[in-house]
């Protein structure tokens, strides 16, 4: 199959003995079939692997959240325990009916674990970037920001201004100039790419 | 391929439907021109048609004109779809005939799927009827194949009946003619034109009647609806042909009795029918006058007849919802000049009006028996229009009176076709050995067959061996018809379209062709034959102990007739084990018979002869009552018992398309007539049930003071008449399986595959059951079966139908030349006559009381008192009861040449004026 | 009744083995996960999809924690048959109909890609003239490729009666009354597999056989005919139309 051309679902692409079988594919009886409609992509592997081969879809619809994968999320209750968040987007897709998910007390930061307050790292409708850690029960995912890079990205001082990060552990408003604790995220562009209509999701949710 | 949507918006039941249907427009429908039935040179000329020419009939042609389209000078006819449709929807036989025409690869019919086609579709145009759309879209198809014929400088002819049609045709530049226009002009088959059926403003007026109009349709179906007419099939009484009823649709279905021509209002035998009651003042009862058609033509009751107090539900004819007329065979009346082109023709079925048709070749149908249709029926016109369809040979003449016979009943006689009869193995067929394998070995038992002499389609053997311990082993075994007609195949086809054999006096029309029936699966003594057994153990007392079925290879040791067996039975120094198996046989079958009987079951009789017939004319010489002896019953009984453990069996294996047969209780209202008739003579019997009527005949037996020792046979002969016909069902279809004649819970015909198709179908069940044979889609599927089941109670019917009028037709034959006197017994009392049963001849004939023994009426209404109640009828003193014995003169009229039969007269007792 | 002529015409103008005029169109709703709409000569169906999402509230009974659940609704318009008739969503034949529909995406959709979540298709029947079932599937599996939701394969599917010995196939509304026996079934054309098969009817088993390759071509034509055409009319989006730019 050459790569950017055009599969449909259940089409082949090739034998599992040639590529690996990536996102959008699956292996059947030895072969590597297309599970959705889209331009198919090619990624030779340096270390010597073989060759990865995955579909990329047109539209960039809906993506459930993965283990290991960045989503971000709407915090909407909190309490000494742990906080209780609306994942809003995953994989850059934003999605419309969300999933729930909850960061526990000892997932919120790599250090100090114990002395960890939630109160002091979140706030209700504050926007975190987070990783899944477990699908955790049945009713929502386990989440941890428990990295430099996760952590609150905006956050709304009272006034409704978008607060400033200060430190690894506070923000800043630029109006009042009020103080307030956060588990802040070190922004790394590189690291979390934000799509284009993902930011708009974020603006629109924060004027709300 | 393009496509174009029909929208049509229908309203029923008030509510209104939009049906939307797609109608798909080919471009790839064959037209036949190329490489098909259209492509040659059709030969036939016509005066009005310069060029090599194709037929296009219209619907109301093919409607109206079958007998012209059937004759086989006209070929080439391209038959369009819209025009098959219409057909199929205004009538199903010309449907069915024009049909056949289309498969005739002789007759080069092509059907033209006019309205798929892209070239020839039309839209409805707004406001325009269906009538005239269909006309436009037939002049539509006339055009385009005019186009594509031109380079072959041939040409489309449409022929019409319609003349704006015609017209309409001829400005668009089409050639166009009427049927008749046609027909007068056709090149060397000037007979065609007495086939061409009258249109009906050709038809003069007869002032003399004038029959009420006929409803549209539309009206009819709406009183129906309402409730204010009643629907149903015409059935013309067979003693008078202007007296009719009707069972109404429903589930209480009763009968409305119509009596008169005004009244009948050109309704034929069989119509489907709308009746308007008739205000109960007028109501009537069914006369007990018997009209003689040929004696007094156009008697009609007078009115004084059918004053009576009380009456029965009676109506009139409002409207006709469908025509069944078919062909009818009969005679040209003889009346008038032979000259002459219009003539009156008497159908054999005394049911049916004379019919009025238009012959030139008069001179030569007089004396012969002809074939005509009915065209119309006019208001005017005292008897309906036909055309002559065809000749059969001359009146009296055997063959021709049988071809009479057949075709009256619808007996499919023409010999089988080559795909038939490629169906059928080798003549010098034996049993491959793989049967051997899948099959039991029976050849070392001794197996026999009893049958009537003279028969050559034997398909039942038996066999009895004693086990030596207690029981014994008794074996039916029938030919395995099955294992030679496949389903499906053309030969299964047309057994089950002819459903049984049919046994004429002389002759015996055969369901397969005769390899099967009277050589391979005919179970002779000649050799092994493939049989389907049935094998009991039982115990001395006729209780079965087992039983099982299965595929066998057998030999007949022997074939017997009855008179035969019965001989080799009573011989006291045969002790071979064929003849010891048939005493052993005798022996269980009468306690068979005898648990029968105790179950109820009905011993009946019906009086049957045999004619001796010569061996070189066919003709009868002599004649012999059948006789029953032991071993007649002796294997009835056994084919009694098989035919129920089978039934058992495939009833239980296949509950929902099980093929069984039933015989219904008769309403009491049947014994009625027949109840009165024997308490006239101080006889009580009881018909409640089976059993009481078994009994109570069992009991006319024994002698009584002045009543003769024959009358308990009469009374049998009589209670045959209040039966039900038995019929075959599918057992998935009814809950009722009972057997009234037989007193079975259930009963199925397995024993004789050879001669009815319904054991065929009996028999492949019960292979599928015993893992014999495979199943197929139809075997189980009950509305099939169910349809079979219909066509082949319709065809054993008609069988036995054809198979009496033989049996009258050979009488008339053998009492050509003589005279006889003979005893006979009175069985019905009516107003004017008494029938008359000569048990010897088994001949039953009308003996008149109003008039003398040449017919003129002599005897005045004050002369004759007939009382219903005693049925007695009395004569200037002489008085004449049911059951009565008679002397009467047996003659063969020939008077009449065109109408001749038996004539009865009174002998004894000596009636002043009437008897001789 | 004959439903087929001695000529080999069915009512409408087709051959036995032909299929009615299928039309189709994904993307036609913007607000759901992906959409379609498909034409089977007069059997008409919208069909949305929305997920996969976290089950709604009224679904959490119906969560898998290894794969996603598929939820079905199916919707007879008023006016889709000849008679304005009104139906209640829940009554026994959308029911049934849901029931299948769901039964045989479940066999098509790589549920465990999904775990925890649920997959709507909703479905509207716009006119109803016979084969609704295939017309409902092959809506549901165009919907769902616009959604691109992985499947192991496309899903189409077809009915078929029998008459005289001939196999009748994507039967209309009339062909449906005229109280033959009427097979349908669901294939994955391109892995040759059945994922559902319904038989309303009796017919014998020998027939069976026949009916069933009836069946799979006439599934394997839709295929190549939804294939084929999966163009877009309306130039809205980009909308898959592999196909097309194939050739």
């Amino acid at each position: 199959m050459e790569e950017n051309s055009i599969c449909i679902p259940g089409e082949r692409l090739g034998s599992s003995e040639q590529y690996q079988p990536g996102k959008g594919t699956y292996v059947r009886h030895g072969f590597v079939f297309a599970s959705i409609a889209g331009s198919i992509k090619k990624e030779s592997d340096k270390s010597g692997n073989l060759p990865l081969i995955h579909v990329q879809s047109i539209h960039t619809k809906q993506h459930i959240p993965q283990i290991g994968g960045i989503v971000i999320c709407k915090m909407t209750q909190l309490t000494s325990a742990f906080a209780k968040c609306k994942i809003i987007s995953v994989q850059g897709s934003n999605h419309t009916a969300a999933f729930r998910g909850i960061i526990r007390k000892e997932d919120v930061r790599a250090t100090n674990r114990d002395k960890v307050e939630i109160y002091k790292s979140f706030r209700p409708g504050d926007i975190v970037v987070a990783r899944v850690l477990s699908l955790g029960d049945a009713l929502c995912y386990l989440l941890s920001t428990a990295e430099n890079e996760l952590g609150v990205v905006v956050a709304l001082s009272e006034n409704g201004t978008a607060m400033i990060p200060l430190a690894h552990d506070q923000m800043q408003c630029p109006i009042t100039l009020l103080k307030q604790f956060r588990k802040v995220a070190r922004p790394q562009s590189k690291h979390i790419s934000f799509p284009e209509n993902s930011k708009s999701a974020l603006t629109n949710e924060s004027t709300v | 391929m393009l496509k174009s949507k029909v929208i049509m918006v229908k309203t029923r039941s008030g509510k209104i439907l939009k049906i939307v249907r797609e109608h798909y427009l080919r471009d790839d429908i064959d037209n036949g021109l190329f490489g098909g039935k259209l492509d040659q040179h059709p030969e036939l000329q016509n005066d009005l048609v310069s060029s090599e020419h194709f037929l296009i009939p219209d619907t109301n042609v093919v409607l109206h004109q079958m007998d012209v389209l059937e004759h086989s000078c006209i070929m080439n006819v391209i038959m369009l779809q819209t025009v098959l449709h219409e057909v199929k929807h205004r009538s199903s036989p010309v449907y069915k005939r024009i049909k056949s025409l289309c498969a005739n690869p002789d007759k080069k019919f092509f059907v033209f799927t006019n309205e798929h086609c892209i070239d020839t579709y039309s839209a409805r145009v707004k406001g325009e009827s269906t009538n005239d759309m269909n006309d436009r879209l037939i002049r539509i198809a006339a055009k385009y194949y005019d186009k594509c014929l031109k380079d072959r400088n041939q040409t489309a002819v449409l022929v019409t009946n319609d003349r704006a049609n015609c017209a309409l045709a001829k400005k668009e530049g089409l050639d166009a003619l009427t049927i008749e226009q046609y027909v007068k002009n056709i090149v060397g088959y000037p007979e065609l034109l007495d086939k061409l059926a009258k249109a009906d403003e050709a038809i003069e007026v007869d002032k003399s009647i004038s029959y009420p109009e006929h409803l549209k349709l539309s009206q009819v179906q709406a009183g129906v609806k309402s409730g204010k007419f009643f629907q149903g099939k015409l059935g013309i009484s067979r003693e008078n042909y202007l007296e009719g009823k009707i069972i109404t649709h429903g589930e209480d279905g009763k009968e409305i009795l119509i009596q008169g021509r005004l009244n009948l209002n050109r309704a034929v035998h069989e119509d489907v029918v709308a009746v308007e009651m008739l205000p109960e003042d007028q109501w009537s009862n069914p006369s007990g006058v018997i009209l003689d058609v040929t004696v007094q033509p156009g008697a009609e009751i007078t009115d004084s007849e059918k004053k009576k107090s009380s009456g029965v539900p009676t109506g009139k004819v409002v409207g006709i919802i469908k025509r069944s007329w078919r062909p009818y065979c009969g005679i040209l009346e003889s009346f008038g000049s032979p000259e002459m082109t219009r003539h009156l023709f008497t159908p054999a079925e005394k049911r049916i009006p004379r019919i009025r048709i238009e012959t030139r070749q008069a001179k030569t149908l007089i004396g012969q028996r002809i074939v005509v249709a009915i065209d119309s029926w006019p208001r005017f016109s005292k008897y309906p229009q036909g055309h002559f369809v065809k000749a059969l040979g001359s009146v009296g003449d055997k063959d021709t009176e049988n071809e009479v016979l057949l075709l009256e009943h619808d007996v499919a006689h023409e010999p089988f076709s080559q795909a038939v009869l490629n169906c059928l193995p080798p003549s010098d067929w034996s049993i491959p050995k793989e049967e051997f394998a899948v099959r039991e070995d029976f050849r070392d038992l001794p197996i026999c067959s009893v049958d009537p002499p003279g028969c050559t389609d034997i398909d039942d053997c038996l066999h009895h061996k004693d086990l030596g311990d207690g029981t014994v082993e008794v074996g039916v075994h029938i030919a395995d018809v099955t294992h030679f007609i496949r389903p499906g195949t053309p030969i299964d086809n047309e057994a089950a379209t002819r459903g049984t054999s049919v046994y004429l006096c002389d002759k015996r029309i055969d369901m397969v062709p005769e390899l099967l029936s009277s050589n391979l699966c005919s179970l002779r003594d000649d050799g092994d034959r493939l049989a389907f057994s049935c094998i009991w153990i039982m115990k001395p007392n006729a209780e079965i102990v087992s039983t099982r079925f299965c595929k066998s290879v057998i030999r007949s040791k022997s074939s017997m007739t009855y008179a035969q067996a019965q001989m080799q039975i009573d011989d006291k120094t045969a002790k071979d084990p064929v003849t010891m198996g048939l005493r052993g046989l005798n022996k269980l079958a009468k306690i068979l018979k005898h648990d029968r009987i105790e179950k109820g079951a009905l011993s009946l009789s019906s009086p049957e002869v045999r004619f001796h017939v010569d061996s070189e004319t066919h003709d009868p010489i002599d004649l012999q009552n059948k006789e029953l002896r032991d071993t007649n019953s002796m294997v009835e009984e056994f084919m009694l018992l098989a035919n129920c453990s089978v039934a058992k069996k495939i009833q239980q294996e296949f509950p929902e398309c099980a093929v069984l047969r039933r015989h219904p209780e008769p309403p009491q209202s049947n014994f009625d007539v027949f109840l009165n008739a024997a308490k006239s003579r101080g006889l009580e019997l009881n018909a409640a049930t089976s059993r009481d009527l078994a009994v109570s005949l069992d009991r006319t037996e024994e002698p009584k003071e002045g009543i003769h020792s024959y009358i308990s046979t009469l009374l049998r002969i009589l209670a045959t008449r209040c039966m039900m016909q038995a019929v075959y069902f599918c057992s998935g279809l009814e809950s009722d399986f009972r057997h009234y004649g037989l007193a079975a819970p259930i009963y199925t015909h397995f024993t004789s595959p050879i001669r009815r198709y319904s054991d065929i179908m009996v028999h492949r069940l019960l292979a599928a059951s015993i893992g014999a044979d495979k199943t197929f889609s139809e075997l189980l599927n009950k509305t099939e079966i169910q349809n079979v089941c219909k066509n082949l109670n319709f065809r054993h019917r008609m069988a036995q139908y054809a198979q009496r009028a033989s049996v009258g037709l050979h009488t008339q034959l053998f009492f050509r030349s003589k005279v006889v006197h003979e005893s006979g017994y009175v069985i019905f009392v009516r107003k004017n006559a008494v029938q008359v049963l000569i048990p010897k001849y088994g001949l039953e004939g009308t003996v008149f009381m109003d008039r003398d023994f040449e017919g003129n009426t002599t005897v005045n209404a004050d002369d004759l008192k007939y009382i219903e109640d005693k049925c007695e009828i009395t004569v200037r003193g002489v008085k004449l009861c049911v059951f009565d014995e008679v002397t009467v003169q047996i003659s063969h009229d020939a008077t009449n040449v065109q109408h001749q039969r038996i004539n009865l007269k009174l002998v004894h007792p000596k009636i002043n004026g009437i008897s001789i | 009744f004959e439903l087929i002529s001695d000529e080999g015409y069915r009512f409408d103008g087709r051959k036995p083995s032909e299929l009615r005029r299928v039309r189709c169109n994904m993307g036609v709703f913007t607000q759901a996960d992906g959409s379609a709409y498909i034409e089977q000569g007069n059997t008409k169906v919208l069909a949305a999809i929305y997920g996969p999402h976290e089950a709604s509230n009224n679904m959490r009974s119906r969560v898998c924690l290894d794969k996603c659940f598929i939820n079905c609704e199916f919707s007879q318009a008023m006016f889709s048959s000849a008679e304005r008739k009104k139906r209640s969503r829940g009554d026994r034949k959308g029911k049934d109909m849901s029931a299948h529909i769901k039964q045989t995406f479940e066999a098509a959709v790589r549920t465990q890609l999904y775990p925890r979540s649920q997959i709507d298709i909703y479905l509207q029947v716009l006119h109803s003239d016979g084969s609704l079932y295939c017309a409902c599937v092959n809506a549901a599996t165009l919907a769902l490729i616009d959604a691109g939701i992985a499947m192991k394969d496309y899903v189409c599917a077809c009915s078929a009666s029998l008459t005289k010995e001939t196999s009748l196939i994507d039967i209309n509304h009339v062909e449906e009354l005229a109280g033959c026996a009427e097979f349908s079934a669901a294939i994955m054309p391109k892995l040759d597999q059945i994922i559902y098969s319904e038989l309303n009817g009796r017919i014998h088993q020998d027939e069976l056989g026949q009916l069933v390759d009836a069946v799979t071509n006439g599934c394997k034509d839709i295929f190549a005919v939804i294939d084929r055409f999966e163009v877009i009319t309306d130039n809205t989006e980009i909308a898959v139309s592999p196909r097309s730019l194939h050739s």
